[in-house]
């Protein structure tokens, strides 16, 4: 057993785990942040289990808890702020760019940093940078949309 | 799925530190952790049980693309930076080639190219370019000696290389020839999968634009990483038209075994070599007269 502690949405986690832990066993059972999913169990395939370690996307299935030991963590509880959604998350709202959700969570926390990182993609680069996500309801289209016109509103608002 | 028991969790800040840890250990009871996209896999299939899990990630002298007497890229290097690299230009420009493609983008902010390298799966992308750039791989051991191997030599067939079990690559060293350029392109069943077959190369052109020295590889094929000597041989002399290459691609298809799976069968195999051949020579050739 290893304690460790690892900020998620800002707030400090303290845990004592057995090593073999995965990270997204951590988020969803010791800190009870379920938005966070498992879609493909150990290929790490699906991205649903994505979020944010210091900031950039990973898959959180293919990492175990002890290595996020003393870093930052965010997962989709931590984009809006109380009521108010993102510009991202709004745009996924507005296009319809989810149907059943399941891959939502992951997809955002993909998009978010992609979008800091590409403020003006074209919509192949968006295709590209969802590679690691899958979805089975929508086929991707409004998902398009919906990252495109949240990269609109991130620049008029900046 | 979850990973069987581990016994014990290190993070080594040194070089040295790593290694004494691992030695400690019988073969196989303690693994490096780099990136963990492949080796999470295997432990959560149960296909690897370590006891116990060496994490690399806070040992600085591990990471980053240095440029000062040579070219040197730290074991740890993420494939995003080697992605966004802009000096891994002419003669090493196939490692962005590579890196740009891995996966996706949640697999290239976590992979290694030295985990990569260092698990060697059948069908990768960063074994086939370090041997088609004829990388130099360094190793430490637990006694504090270090060892170069050539990539030719480091690449023993499929998840064998010639890395001792307590060793810790440190870093990948390459050469910076001028008037050289180098490609690698796969094609995967999905966009960024693993490649079905890849191919790299790299040559070096003399005054008058002709290939003085070529290195060419393969990757996805059932021996693994491996070099072409065939099409090497026949793409001396070449400026680069199509028919040069053509005849290149047929020596390479008729020198190796191409096999079937469900993937794709031998003759598909055999066609992609000749496409991927045609697309990375062009840009190759390109690199190496500047004009990429
Ligand atoms: C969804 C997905 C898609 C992928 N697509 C591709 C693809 O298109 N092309 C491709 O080539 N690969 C692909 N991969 C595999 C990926 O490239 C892995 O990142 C890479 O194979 C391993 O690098 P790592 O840093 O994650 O190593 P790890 O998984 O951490 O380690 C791999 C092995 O190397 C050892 N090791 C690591 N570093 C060192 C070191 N410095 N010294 C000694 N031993 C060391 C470890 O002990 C372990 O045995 C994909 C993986 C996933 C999950
Ligand atoms: S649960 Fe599928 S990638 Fe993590
Ligand atoms: S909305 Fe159902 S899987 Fe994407």
């Amino acid at each position: 057993m290893k304690t460790v502690s690892i900020t998620i949405n800002g707030e400090r986690y303290e845990e004592t785990v057995p090593a073999r832990m995965l990270l997204v066993d951590f988020i969803r059972e010791k800190c009870a942040l379920t938005g966070t999913h498992v879609a493909c169990t150990y290929e790490g395939v699906c991205g649903a289990c994505t979020v944010q370690l210091d900031g950039e996307a990973i898959k959180s299935c293919m990492m175990l808890a002890v290595q996020a030991d003393g870093h930052a963590v965010t997962t989709v509880e931590g984009l809006a702020r109380g009521a108010e959604l993102t510009p991202l998350q709004q745009a996924f709202k507005a296009h319809h760019g989810l149907q059943c959700g399941f891959c939502t969570p992951g997809i955002l926390m993909n998009m978010s940093e992609f979008l800091e990182k590409n403020p003006d993609p074209t919509d192949e680069e968006i295709r590209h940078g969802l590679v690691g996500n899958l979805c089975r309801c929508t086929g991707y289209v409004h998902i398009v949309d919906a990252v495109r016109a949240a990269a609109a509103q991130i620049r008029r608002g900046s | 799925m979850y990973p069987a028991i581990i016994e014990d969790y290190q993070r080594p800040e040194s070089l040295q530190e790593a290694v004494a840890i691992l030695s400690g250990y019988e073969p196989g009871d303690a693994i490096f952790m780099a990136g963990g996209q492949s080796v999470m896999q295997a432990m959560k299939s149960r296909m690897v049980r370590p006891r116990c899990v060496v994490d690399l990630q806070s040992i600085a002298e591990l990471k980053g693309i240095s440029s000062a007497n040579g070219l040197h890229i730290g074991a740890m290097t993420r494939y995003v930076e080697i992605a966004g690299a802009v000096e891994l230009a002419g003669a090493n420009a196939a490692l962005r080639d590579a890196a740009q493609h891995v996966g996706d983008r949640q697999v290239r902010n976590r992979g290694t190219i030295g985990g990569s390298c260092c698990w060697n799966y059948v069908a990768s992308c960063m074994p086939a370019v370090t041997l088609g750039l004829g990388a130099i791989f360094h190793l430490l051991d637990p006694q504090g000696k270090t060892r170069a191997v050539q990539a030719d030599d480091f690449f023993l067939g499929p998840l064998e290389t010639a890395r001792g079990d307590h060793e810790l690559l440190t870093h990948l060293s390459f050469e910076t020839t001028p008037r050289s350029g180098s490609a690698y392109k796969k094609w995967g069943l999905v966009t960024d999968a693993l490649p079905v077959v890849g191919v790299c190369l790299k040559l070096s052109l003399d005054a008058a634009g002709r290939c003085s020295a070529v290195r060419m590889s393969l990757s996805g094929l059932p021996a693994g990483a491996q070099r072409a000597p065939a099409g090497e041989a026949a793409l001396m002399g070449s400026d680069g038209s199509r028919e040069s290459v053509a005849r290149a691609m047929e020596a390479v298809v008729d020198s190796v075994e191409c096999h079937s799976d469900k993937w794709a069968d031998a003759h598909y195999r055999q066609q992609l070599i000749r496409t991927l051949g045609q697309e990375v020579a062009a840009t190759a050739f390109a690199r190496a007269r500047g004009e990429q």
